[in-house]
């Protein structure tokens, strides 16, 4: 890319153009070249960092998964090929961990995200005290997941815990739940946790879509007469589909991932436990690991595949978005 | 962040896509890059840690493990250091809890480092740190030291017929009972049934899918006569004794003797259960009573043995920490003195009176001053010397995996008994298959 068509160009309403360069010069002059191989040659460096830091952990982990090791062969392994693979996906421990993973996403961040979004429409308006509000509803997410899930894991302690206290007291039903032990209560609570940790960190980057909606589209809503809730179907939802997207994504990629909560929580009891769980317990509480990588790989495929899904097809919105705008 | 500046560049049109997807692929690779672990070493012949050595030893010894809460690591360090004038001993805390310190310990164990001559080993690691040809052979030290141990204690450190640890310390299950609500528990049939006679005398444990329960479970088992794996190794468990015990549990959370809480409680929460004063017995270890000591209960709580199955006789399981000496110690004539050192009678006294933890000398339960401290000795000693190690074996982790799981799912009533023990024997057979 030559240095040229980094540099903003202009757009026809004066706003810097942020999209695709007007291309008027279509001939590749020699200096052109020159600049696209000095240009080249100085982002390769870091090409390769990123190339090692991203593929060396990952090859090493795709081979150790091709390999067979046994507590008894020590440093010995033997290539067993897809083996492992075979293995995990055959086992019926690595299929409840893949729905219950799934389960647990689909809930959290289908949550996150409504809530998200009406915490950024809150936050979005004109009120005082709006900066310290605004740090305040970040801070679950400021708090380390381990902390957090263990302050949890104590307000839903049966008898003595907050939450249980404060039901029974009110005779409200629930008082008497063992809610970490039982089928069903549990995953509740491990939703609950991770939606009370991560929906600030949804609703900042729904807040910041929220930000770069111009006002002149309000202005011309209003006088064309539209009502709030027409605006906001109209207008404000599409126009921050976007943000909510790139939310959804962050979310999923790290939902599919979950390990903390259910670990601290319940230690994978109750249909809890995650994918991410099934690969440590193999790695480092059974040191196999062969078997422990390919469920990491697994897991990281997952993860992959639904990036992938996300941005292929929701992604695609994006464009539409941009170019309806324009 | 100022939050008045859109954060992201969610409008740049045309690179958006592209930017997207790849800050989701990177970020996806990055998060993910988890699957490598360490890479095991190979075996090899250790060499022996002979008894004699630790007399001429000089220089310093260093020994590593979990975190010292109560400080004995670092007061015993310091109290040998002092006594032996030509050695000098320190701890290193290596990790926060018992699971970090492990990974802690294989790791430096699988890179052959040097930095530790000693390390505080849990009684269950043994065999697979040994089969891993990771610890120096004490056979010789021990059988010098015998008969100053409870054997019990000794088991501990046994893998094919060598041993590879001193303990240091040990450790064993106790009932807490209230005197003034439930009598003490002669069987666990009579705790059961005293517990489920009123609202105010259930019994806690620790029933969380964990370690811990494994432990619950076993104590109950071996004392109605079942077994994991024989003397043989072979899988023993699929018995009309574990059937009865997994009935007899199920049961008890059902009718009311233990309190179906139990089933998210380890040690800690177990213990402030038991506080509240809404219990009439609890299952925890020997440092729970300096704890209970300064409660409202102090007065009215007794301290038993861990009952026997109806008709047949107690018996435990045993924890508790040792002290292996690394195949890689620059200083293994310093680790035999210190190991010396910290079995003594005379600090074996010490590690019960100013730690409160279980010795491993018999002696040091008799004497008066160690009493004085430690009123429930006489206890503890029934406890720990009727006490059985939990399974042998280089791959325990899994086994245990397999008997908590399963044992899990039967309490919490998701599996019934009868598969719960098949799905238990065949999971620990594919263990054994798995070394």
């Amino acid at each position: 890319m030559a240095i040229k068509t980094l540099l903003p160009g202009r757009s026809p309403r004066g706003a810097p153009n942020r999209g695709a360069p007007t291309r008027t010069a279509k001939t590749t002059s020699g200096r052109d070249r020159a600049e696209r191989k000095l240009a080249f040659r100085m982002t390769a460096p870091s090409l390769v960092i990123m190339a090692l830091v991203a593929a060396v952990p990952i090859g090493y982990a795709i081979w150790l998964s091709l390999n067979q090791y046994s507590v008894r062969t020590a440093g010995l392994s033997r290539f067993v090929g897809l083996e492992n693979y075979i293995n995990a996906l055959a086992s019926h421990e690595w299929w409840t961990a893949f729905g219950q993973t799934f389960l647990f996403a689909g809930l959290s961040v289908s949550l996150e995200l409504i809530l998200g979004t009406a915490m950024a429409l809150l936050l979005n308006l004109a009120f005082k005290g709006r900066a310290v509000l605004r740090t305040v509803v970040l801070l679950p997410y400021a708090i380390i997941t381990v902390v957090s899930a263990i302050t949890w894991q104590t307000m839903f302690q049966p008898k003595m815990g907050l939450v249980t206290n404060v039901l029974s007291t009110l005779g409200l039903p629930g008082g008497d739940v063992v809610w970490l032990g039982e089928h069903g209560y549990a995953m509740a609570v491990i939703v609950m946790a991770d939606v009370w940790k991560t929906t600030p960190f949804a609703a900042l980057i729904i807040l910041a879509g929220l930000q770069v909606i111009s006002a002149e589209t309000y202005e011309a809503a209003e006088l064309d007469g539209a009502s709030k809730w027409q605006t906001f179907v109209n207008i404000t939802l599409p126009l921050l589909r976007p943000a909510i997207v790139l939310a959804a994504i962050f979310r999923t990629m790290d939902a599919l991932r979950v390990f903390d909560l259910p670990f601290v929580l319940t230690r994978g009891a109750n249909g809890t436990e995650s994918m991410s769980m099934l690969a440590y317990t193999q790695l480092r509480e059974n040191r196999l690991v062969g078997e422990g990588s390919a469920l990491s790989i697994l897991t990281f495929l997952t993860v992959m595949v639904v990036s992938v899904i996300y941005v292929r097809f929701a992604g695609g919105n994006i464009r539409d978005v941009a170019k309806e705008e324009q | 962040m100022d939050l008045n500046r859109p954060a992201l560049p969610l409008q740049n049109k045309a690179t958006n896509r592209k930017a997207l997807a790849a800050t989701a692929i990177a970020a996806a690779l990055l998060l993910s890059a988890c699957g490598g672990g360490a890479s095991p070493q190979g075996a090899e012949q250790a060499a022996a840690a002979d008894p004699a050595s630790g007399a001429n030893a000089s220089g310093a010894v260093n020994i590593c493990g979990v975190k010292d809460a109560s400080g004995i690591y670092k007061g015993t360090a310091e109290a040998f250091t002092k006594a032996n004038g030509k050695v000098t001993a320190k701890y290193t805390e290596i990790g926060a809890t018992t699971d970090e310190a492990r990974t802690q310990i294989v790791q430096r164990l699988e890179g052959k480092s040097t930095e530790c001559d000693l390390f505080l080993t849990d009684v269950i690691w043994t065999s697979e740190f040994a089969s891993q040809g990771w610890l120096l052979d004490q056979t010789k030290l021990v059988e010098a030291n015998k008969d100053r141990l409870i054997p019990s204690t000794v088991e501990t450190t046994k893998y094919q017929d060598k041993y590879w640890a001193s303990p240091f310390f040990t450790n064993a299950g106790l009932i807490y009972y209230q005197k003034d609500k439930v009598a003490k528990p002669e069987s666990w049939q009579q705790l059961y049934a005293e517990a489920a006679k009123a609202p105010g005398n259930g019994y806690v444990y620790q029933g969380k899918q964990y370690e811990g329960l494994t432990v619950n479970f076993l104590e109950m088992l071996y004392s109605a006569g079942g077994e994991v794996l024989n003397d043989q190794g072979d899988v023993k468990i699929d018995s009309k004794e574990t059937r009865d015990v997994l009935n007899f549990m199920s049961d008890g959370l059902k009718n009311g003797s233990a309190d179906r809480a139990v089933l998210t409680y380890n040690e800690d929460p177990a213990r402030l259960a038991y506080e509240s004063g809404d219990f009439g017995y609890q299952r925890n270890w020997p440092h729970v009573y300096r704890l209970l000591n300064a409660t409202p209960l102090a007065s009215s709580f007794g301290v038993a043995p861990l009952p026997a199955w109806e008709g047949g006789k107690a018996s435990g399981v045993l924890g508790g920490w040792n002290l292996a000496i690394s195949a890689h110690s620059t200083n293994q004539a310093g680790a035999v003195a210190f190991i010396d050192f910290a079995t003594t009678p005379d600090w074996q006294k010490h590690v019960a009176m100013d730690y409160s933890q279980a010795p491993v000398n018999e002696a040091a339960y008799s004497d008066p001053a160690v009493l004085q401290k430690m009123p429930f000795a006489t206890e503890l000693l029934a406890s720990v010397k009727g006490a059985k190690p939990r399974p042998i074996s280089p791959v325990y982790p899994q086994i245990s995996q397999a008997i908590y799981k399963n044992v899990y799912a039967v309490l919490s009533g998701t599996t019934s008994t009868e598969d719960a023990v098949k799905k238990m024997a065949e999971e620990i057979t594919t263990a054994k298959a798995s070394f």
